[in-house]
C-alpha cells in the first residue's frame, strides 16, 4: 500500500461517525521501491495533488515509517520546486506498506494489511447507514 | 455457467482456481481490455494530465492495465482477496516493476472508505451486477446501491466523471441501478453497445455531475451565439403568449383558385400539356339537378 493510498483512506464505519481519518499505521515490514519513476508526466500528476493531499495525515504517515524527508508545512514556494516535487512523488508512490496494521483514530478498530494489500472490509452491520 | 452472480457472494466465485482460470484466459482478457478501452473513452480523461482513478471490482488488474498504459494512477478495489493475489502477483511476475496501481481488499456494498473528493474519475468493469444479488439475510440489494452511490457521489472530485460497466440479467436490473445511481445525485444514463446483439451487447452506466451538456467552445463561437440568440426569441415568444388564448386559425379552403393556378404553373414549368387558363378555370360547376 502505498502513502498516497493511506492519505485517501477513510474508515467509514457507522461508529466512526466520519472521524475515521486519518488511519494510524503500525508497519511491519516498509518497503522503498523505485516503482514509479519521475518524469514531467509525474510532475503535472504531484502538482494536481497537491489542493487534495493531506499534509499533516501524510507527515504523520511518513514518520510512522520512519521517513523524515518531508517540510512539516506546505508552502507555496515548495509547490513550484521541482525538487521537492521529486520528493514528495517519492514518499507518495515508492514507499509500499507490506505488512503491518492500520488502526482507526476514532474508534479503535484495527485493518490489518498483509503483502501489501490493506483490509477494509466490513460486516453489513458496522456500515454507514444511508437513506434511501 | 452463464450468471456466476446467482452462486453466491462474488470472493466465493472467484476463488484462488477461478481467479487463476480468469486471468490466464486469453478471450477473458481480450474482451475485458476491449471494454476497458470502450469505458475510458467514455470517462474522457485527459491523458496530458494525469488523473488518479479509483477501479472498482478491479480484479486481477486488467482494466488497471488499460488506464496505466495511459499514464493514469489508479487504486483498485475487489472483494475477492485471491483474485488480488493473482494481481499483485502479476505485478511482480512480468518485471514490470514500474507500476502505478495499488491495491485495497473491500466490498463496494458497504460504501467506499475514502475521504471526499479525492478521486478524479472512477471506473468498474463487469462488477456492478453483484449489488443487486444479497448473500446473506442481512444485505439488502437496494440499501447496498445506495450506499455505494451516496459514497461515490462524495469520494469523486466535483468535475469528476464515472463510468460502470456492467451485466443486467433483466431490464428492471440496469433501471434500479440507474435510478439509485439517479436518486444520490448523480446526473447521466446508460450507454448501450450492440443493442441488437444478445452476446456483444454492453451497458455503460455513464455518471456525471453536470445536469446540463455544455456547448463546446471554440472555432464555432459565432455559430453558438446565433443559436442562443435564437433560443431567447423562442423563449420570449412563448413568454408574451402566456396566458392569452390563440384565436383558432381559419381554415383554408382547398382547391382554391390560387391553389389551382399554382398547380397548373407546376405542371408547366414540368413541360406538361396543360389546358390554358381561362374565366371558366376552379369554376364550381352547376349543380346537379
Amino acid at each position: 500500500m502505498r502513502l498516497l493510498t493511506h492519505n485517501a483512506l477513510r474508515n467509514n464505519a457507522a461508529a466512526a461517525k466520519g472521524k475515521g481519518f486519518p488511519l494510524r499505521i503500525t508497519a511491519t515490514e516498509v518497503e522503498v521501491k523505485d516503482s514509479c519513476p519521475f518524469d514531467e508526466h509525474r510532475l503535472v500528476f504531484v502538482e494536481g495533488l497537491l489542493s487534495t493531499l493531506d499534509w499533516s495525515a501524510l507527515i504523520e504517515a511518513a514518520s510512522q515509517l520512519g521517513i523524515p524527508t518531508l517540510p512539516p508545512v506546505l508552502t507555496e514556494d515548495l509547490a513550484e520546486d521541482p525538487e521537492f516535487l521529486e520528493a514528495l512523488h517519492h514518499v507518495l508512490m515508492n514507499v509500499h506498506l507490506i505488512q503491518g496494521i492500520l488502526t482507526c483514530p476514532a474508534t479503535g478498530r484495527e485493518f490489518p494489511v498483509r503483502d501489501g494489500i490493506p483490509n477494509m472490509v466490513l460486516e453489513e452491520e458496522d456500515c454507514e447507514h444511508v437513506r434511501y | 455457467m452463464s450468471r456466476p452472480e446467482l452462486t453466491g457472494h462474488a470472493s466465493l466465485f472467484y476463488n484462488e482456481k477461478e481467479a487463476r482460470k480468469y486471468d490466464s484466459s486469453s478471450r477473458m482478457i481480450g474482451v475485458q481490455r476491449e471494454i476497458t478501452e470502450r469505458a475510458v473513452e467514455l470517462l474522457r480523461l485527459d491523458d496530458s494530465k494525469p488523473s488518479l482513478v479509483l477501479d472498482i471490482g478491479c480484479g486481477s488488474g486488467l482494466s488497471g492495465q488499460v488506464l496505466e498504459e495511459r499514464g493514469h494512477v489508479w487504486l483498485g478495489c475487489d472483494v475477492s482477496r485471491d483474485m488480488l493475489t493473482v494481481a499483485k502477483e502479476h505485478e511482480e511476475d512480468t518485471k514490470v516493476l514500474q507500476s502505478t496501481g495499488d491495491l485495497m481488499h473491500h466490498d463496494m456494498g458497504s460504501g467506499l472508505p475514502f475521504r471526499p473528493a479525492t478521486f478524479d474519475a472512477c471506473i468498474s468493469i463487469s462488477a456492478l451486477q453483484w449489488l443487486c444479488y444479497s448473500n446473506s439475510a442481512a444485505q439488502n440489494p437496494r440499501k447496498r446501491l445506495t450506499r455505494f452511490f451516496s459514497s461515490l457521489y462524495t469520494v469523486l472530485k466535483r468535475g469528476g466523471r464515472a463510468v460502470l460497466q456492467f451485466y443486467p440479467e433483466t431490464a428492471e436490473q440496469a433501471v434500479l441501478i440507474s435510478e439509485t445511481a439517479t436518486k444520490v445525485g448523480f446526473a447521466g444514463g446508460v450507454v448501450v453497445d450492440y443493442p441488437n446483439s444478445a452476446k456483444a451487447k454492453k451497458h455503460y452506466l455513464v455518471l456525471s455531475f453536470d445536469r446540463s451538456l455544455a456547448p463546446r467552445r471554440g472555432a464555432l463561437g459565432t455559430a453558438e451565439q446565433d443559436q442562443k440568440q435564437q433560443h431567447v426569441t423562442v423563449g420570449e415568444a412563448l413568454g408574451s403568449n402566456k396566458g392569452k388564448k390563440q384565436p383558432p386559425r381559419k381554415k383554408k379552403g382547398i382547391k382554391t383558385k390560387e391553389w389551382i393556378l399554382h398547380k397548373k404553373d407546376a405542371q408547366r414549368t414540368k413541360g406538361k400539356d396543360v389546358r390554358p387558363d381561362t374565366k371558366y378555370t376552379a369554376r364550381r360547376r352547376r349543380g346537379k339537378f
